[in-house]
């Protein structure tokens, strides 16, 4: 395993501190959006601090879950039923 | 016919030559011919002054093979920068065939670039066509040969829309040319064209044929198809069909659906094809809505995504290369044992995101902030909700379950990656960041005028990526339980496409069938009795005509050898009679006729 190998693995073994700097990366941009607005609302409710954050998750969380528990189920076959790799 | 004129080496030139030569070329030394054609064309089209080059008649017209302008510049540029970095990326491949079809496919794609008629298009557009099927079936497994059929078929169809559409326009106005329609004077045969080119664009729902194809093609031969096919056709319905309202929608649709379709796929080549089609409705939609600026963003984004998504499907064919698979769930766990085809592959997934830093954040967010500036807002929002399920699903679900996901995998068996394709990839990555940071890079080559250029870095657009991005990550790990891959087959209009085809076959096969069934029944009632009694015939024919001529001849031949033996008995006295009674024959016969 390469150096770099080895330090990824490190990165891996270290999700907890890395999923903190992460939220407080998320907080700092959204304490941010209080002090930075666009120069004009192009889509009227976007120059709220906050507006982008949550269209990001809500939209996220929205796609995921109606994906994946709603269509899929609907729309999957078995993993032959095309004869391809799926 | 000379594609060279007045001082333009067409970049199509040198790929056709390659691929005509390459068969007859001996030993090994062969492959570093392989980046000449790019090279040439890079030198080409950065030296060339715009104008019309290369008129030559075929076939009773008047072809025009070199329209160079910005518009055509800009997509060869990117174009011979691609072939350039596909061919390094290749260069290992021993199959000279891979090689010979991705020059003919590549040069096609340049024929169509800078064709200035429809009827030159056309050719080259079949060019493409069989190039890039071609690459499919060179995977050489029954998968692909399938997939290659379905997609020569489909592109057959989509040809044909073309052709239909041109002829109808000549018999029409009088011409090939190949120029802008005013969205408001469109006639059927314009349309027909249009849906040409939307086949080629994969506009939904036309677009199955993409999921299907790609990810079955060859490791090198899928990154130089997701460089050209739906990018020849962006170009062509920027030169001829911009404006026209039902791509703004159309495109819009596509940048939506791709996403939702790579939310739920398993095949790691699969969602980036479904990546394709949401990135192509980019374009489609910058297109649609008409305007300088989203015509811009929609070259600009031609350009970027050409090299991202090549770097995305080079680092998905490491993968394929050296664990055999790009299906996630069977990978994961093995960032360890392939760092720097993670981290380059996370340079172009990051660029696909519209992430700051990276190309796909000047590109992007120009054809949005077009569409919001045209007033377009449903389509804008649309675009943006496109841009969160990009960083879900290729920005973080791909290399998340392919890298990371699991624990180390310490088990899997890895090839070694050649050299060249890491290269290959560190220059593609090189671009992306070098664009992003230097966005005149790209937009100085931009084909149409504005009063003032878009301006990506400013601190809001800044802030306003990084939001979106941030809590759709936040998203993904929230539902990261949820979105994990499974190994099944999800239906899209390709379902439709098998019905049809089914239907089709049935219509044709079943009143066939039934034909058959018919003529069995008549042959055995009346051409079987016929033929018996034909039978009996010849049999008569063969015993008393045949039979009894050779056999008489035979039996004459015998006879006459019999009595020609008798008369042969050695003695002089008898020749001597017989001499004298057929002098006497003879004397006596001539006596009488005279």
């Amino acid at each position: 395993m390469s150096l770099f190998g080895m330090l990824l693995n490190a990165l891996r073994a270290r999700s907890g501190v890395i999923a903190i700097l992460f939220f407080l990366g998320l907080t700092g941009l959204v304490l941010a959006n209080v002090f930075l607005r666009p120069p004009e609302a192009e889509y009227v409710f976007d120059v709220y601090p906050g507006f982008w954050a949550l269209f990001g998750l809500v939209g996220g969380l929205a796609m995921v879950i109606i994906m994946k528990k709603i269509i899929q189920p609907m729309i999957s076959r078995g993993d032959a039923y095309y004869e391809r790799n799926s | 016919m000379s594609a060279i004129a007045s001082g333009f080496i067409h970049p199509a030139l040198g790929f056709f030559a390659l691929a005509l030569i390459l068969p007859f070329l001996p030993g090994k030394a062969w492959k570093w011919l392989l980046l000449m054609p790019p090279v040439v064309a890079i030198w080409s089209v950065m030296t060339i002054d715009p104008g019309m080059y290369g008129q030559v008649s075929y076939l009773g017209q008047t072809l025009l093979l070199g329209r160079v302008d910005k518009l055509s510049l800009i997509f060869a540029q990117v174009f011979a920068v691609m072939s350039l970095i596909g061919m390094i990326y290749a260069l290992h491949v021993e199959d000279k065939l891979q090689h010979i079809m991705a020059c003919v496919y590549v040069g096609g794609a340049f024929g169509c670039t800078f064709a200035g008629d429809y009827l030159t298009l056309f050719i080259f557009w079949e060019f493409m066509s069989v190039g890039s099927t071609f690459l499919i079936w060179l995977a050489r497994n029954p998968v692909s040969t399938k997939a290659g059929f379905r997609y020569f078929m489909y592109h057959t169809i989509g040809g044909l829309f073309l052709l239909i559409g041109l002829l109808m326009r000549y018999k029409a106005i009088g011409t090939f040319a190949f120029d802008h329609v005013e969205p408001t004077n469109m006639m059927l045969y314009d349309w027909m064209i249009l849906l040409g080119f939307c086949v080629n664009a994969a506009v939904v729902p036309l677009h199955a044929w993409l999921p299907d194809a790609y990810p079955e093609g060859t490791v090198t031969g899928s990154v130089f198809m997701c460089a050209y096919t739906t990018k020849t056709a962006v170009y062509v319905l920027l030169r001829g069909f911009h404006g026209v309202e039902a791509l703004a929608i159309a495109g819009t649709v596509m940048a939506v659906y791709g996403v939702l379709y790579a939310c739920i796929e398993n095949n790691a080549r699969r969602i980036l094809s479904y990546h394709i089609v949401s990135q192509v409705g980019y374009m489609v939609a910058g297109i649609g809505i008409g305007t300088a600026m989203t015509m811009n963003g929609a070259v600009a984004h031609a350009y970027a995504h050409i090299l991202y998504k090549g770097l995305l499907f080079m680092g998905t064919g490491c993968l394929l290369y050296a664990a055999g698979t790009t299906k996630l769930d069977q990978l994961g766990g093995l960032v360890h044992r392939l760092p720097w085809v993670m981290v380059l592959y996370m340079v172009a997934a990051l660029s696909i995101s519209g992430m700051p830093l990276f190309n796909g954040f000047i590109s992007k967010t120009m054809t949005i902030a077009g569409a919001a500036e045209a007033h377009r807002t449903w389509l804008a929002i649309g675009l943006e909700v496109a841009a969160v399920g990009t960083f879900l699903s290729v920005g973080i679900k791909l290399p998340y379950f392919a890298f990371w996901g699991k624990p180390a995998n310490n088990t899997m068996k890895l090839k070694p990656i050649p050299l060249n394709m890491y290269v290959a990839m560190a220059i593609g990555a090189g671009l992306c960041i070098a664009q992003g940071l230097y966005p005149n890079m790209l937009y100085r080559y931009l084909p149409f005028a504005v009063e003032e250029m878009y301006q990506p870095w400013t601190t809001w657009h800044v802030l306003q990526a990084l939001l979106l991005l941030g809590f759709s990550g936040l998203a993904f790990y929230i539902t990261r339980d949820i979105i994990t891959p499974h190994a099944k087959t999800n239906l899209d209009f390709d379902f439709f496409y098998r019905l049809i085809g089914r239907g089709a076959l049935a219509l044709v096969s079943k009143p066939l069938a039934w034909i058959d069934d018919r003529w069995t029944e008549a042959y055995r009632a009346v051409g079987l009795a016929g033929l018996l009694t034909l039978a009996r015939g010849t049999v008569w024919f063969d015993t008393k005509g045949i039979d009894t001529v050779v056999d008489g001849s035979a039996y004459t031949v015998q006879n006459v050898g019999v009595l020609g033996a008798k008369v042969q008995s050695g003695r002089l006295q008898d020749y001597l009679g017989l001499a004298a009674a057929l002098a006497l024959g003879i004397f006596a016969l001539v006596w009488y006729l005279a």
